[in-house]
């Protein structure tokens, strides 16, 4: 009883740190809903610039892409009419993605196609393969599940459109390692359309195979020669396939900013209702606790 | 010059990028600069072993010290 006496008493006396204001939850969740409202808003800013950037850059990517492409066809020009005789078992797969994130899927498309390759059962090849990346996002990827199998990797390329001597300095590195291999495959995103990419791998024949092959023979091609043109198809073909890759990563980041803007507008204006309601409901309880004084008067 | 000795020192692709360096920075000067965008690289290699990555190079690092 006593105890009973004591606890009413405390809980009468006003509390220390002074008497909360009236509505102090609704306020502070209102508080809560304005901040949020407004970083919401700032991020849609971002996503929406993001998008123009990436819109323009694929104008040109598009561009660049249309006239890099002949040099891959160039190459496969040349490699129809030297087919292999015996599958490459060791191939070297050089993966081609970027550095930069908020792009979707891409670099993830990239290397789940390099592992799939590489744990394919139609077409084996050597479970030690080895591995060149292009683009620190793959690189991390890949390094997370197929680390002993790669040789180098290379950065800085993508942030403009790719240029020949990028890809020429790539090749120039893969021909002067000691790397060993029967064949290479180009992994890359293939530009499908605007809002559409997939992954496809490209076969490059190496020297060896070129010497070997039936056209290449039958012409009697000095040697020097044809390890000239092996090092300049990889350089074509590393080419062609960075300028392609680089036009679906513009395409993917508009995509990918151009829904995070439209998810950003959704949330606005679910957040602007959800303020306006409480804000009212506030002023309503104001109103009402008014109204009840005054009529109490 | 019937024996070119250039294959023992470096591959096509370098002596390509070389010749076309010189082509570049023989033009006129208006064409020169256009020419040159075609032609910058900023590649970075590293060298994987083992899974353990070794240190990033550039790949122009002599060259850039002009």
């Amino acid at each position: 009883m006593l105890a009973r006496r004591s606890l009413a008493r405390i809980a009468t006396q006003p509390s220390p740190l002074g008497a909360a204001p009236k509505n102090a939850r609704n306020m502070a969740t209102l508080r809560e809903i304005e901040l949020r409202l407004k970083s919401v808003k700032n991020i849609e800013k971002i996503t929406k610039s993001m998008k123009m950037i990436a819109s323009t850059k694929l104008a040109k990517a598009q561009r660049a892409m249309q006239s890099g492409k002949q040099y891959g066809l160039a190459n496969s020009e040349i490699f129809q009419h030297t087919p292999l005789e015996t599958p490459a078992k060791r191939k070297l797969f050089i993966v081609v993605s970027s550095d930069k994130g908020l792009c979707g899927g891409i670099h993830s498309s990239v290397s789940k196609a390099t592992r799939r390759a590489i744990a394919d059962t139609e077409k084996p090849v050597d479970s030690d393969s080895p591995i060149m990346v292009i683009g620190d996002k793959s690189k991390v990827q890949l390094s997370r599940v197929l680390a002993k199998n790669l040789a180098m990797s290379f950065n800085q390329i993508g942030r403009d459109i790719p240029t020949f001597a990028d890809a020429a300095g790539v090749a120039d590195l893969i021909v002067k390692s000691d790397v060993k291999y029967d064949g290479i495959s180009i992994v890359y995103n293939k530009f499908v359309s605007a809002v559409a990419y997939e992954p496809e791998i490209v076969e490059v024949v190496g020297e060896n195979a070129l010497k070997e092959s039936a056209g290449f023979r039958a012409y009697e091609m000095e040697d020097d020669v044809t390890k000239d043109l092996a090092e300049f198809s990889l350089a074509n073909a590393i080419y062609a396939a960075l300028v392609e890759a680089h036009a679906c990563e513009q395409s993917a980041r508009r995509n990918a900013m151009d829904n995070a803007s439209k998810n950003a507008k959704d949330m606005i204006d679910r957040l602007t209702m959800q303020y306006n309601r409480g804000r009212q409901a506030a002023i309503t309880n104001e109103l009402v606790d008014i109204i009840t004084g005054a009529s109490a008067l | 010059m019937s024996s070119a000795t250039w294959r023992n020192f470096f591959t096509y692709n370098k002596y390509a990028q070389i010749t076309a360096r010189a082509v570049r920075q023989s033009l006129k000067e208006s064409e020169r600069v256009v020419a040159e965008k075609r032609g910058t690289t900023a590649l970075k290699y590293q060298q994987w072993e083992n899974g353990v990555g070794g240190p990033q190079v550039l790949l122009n690092s002599e060259e850039g010290k002009k």
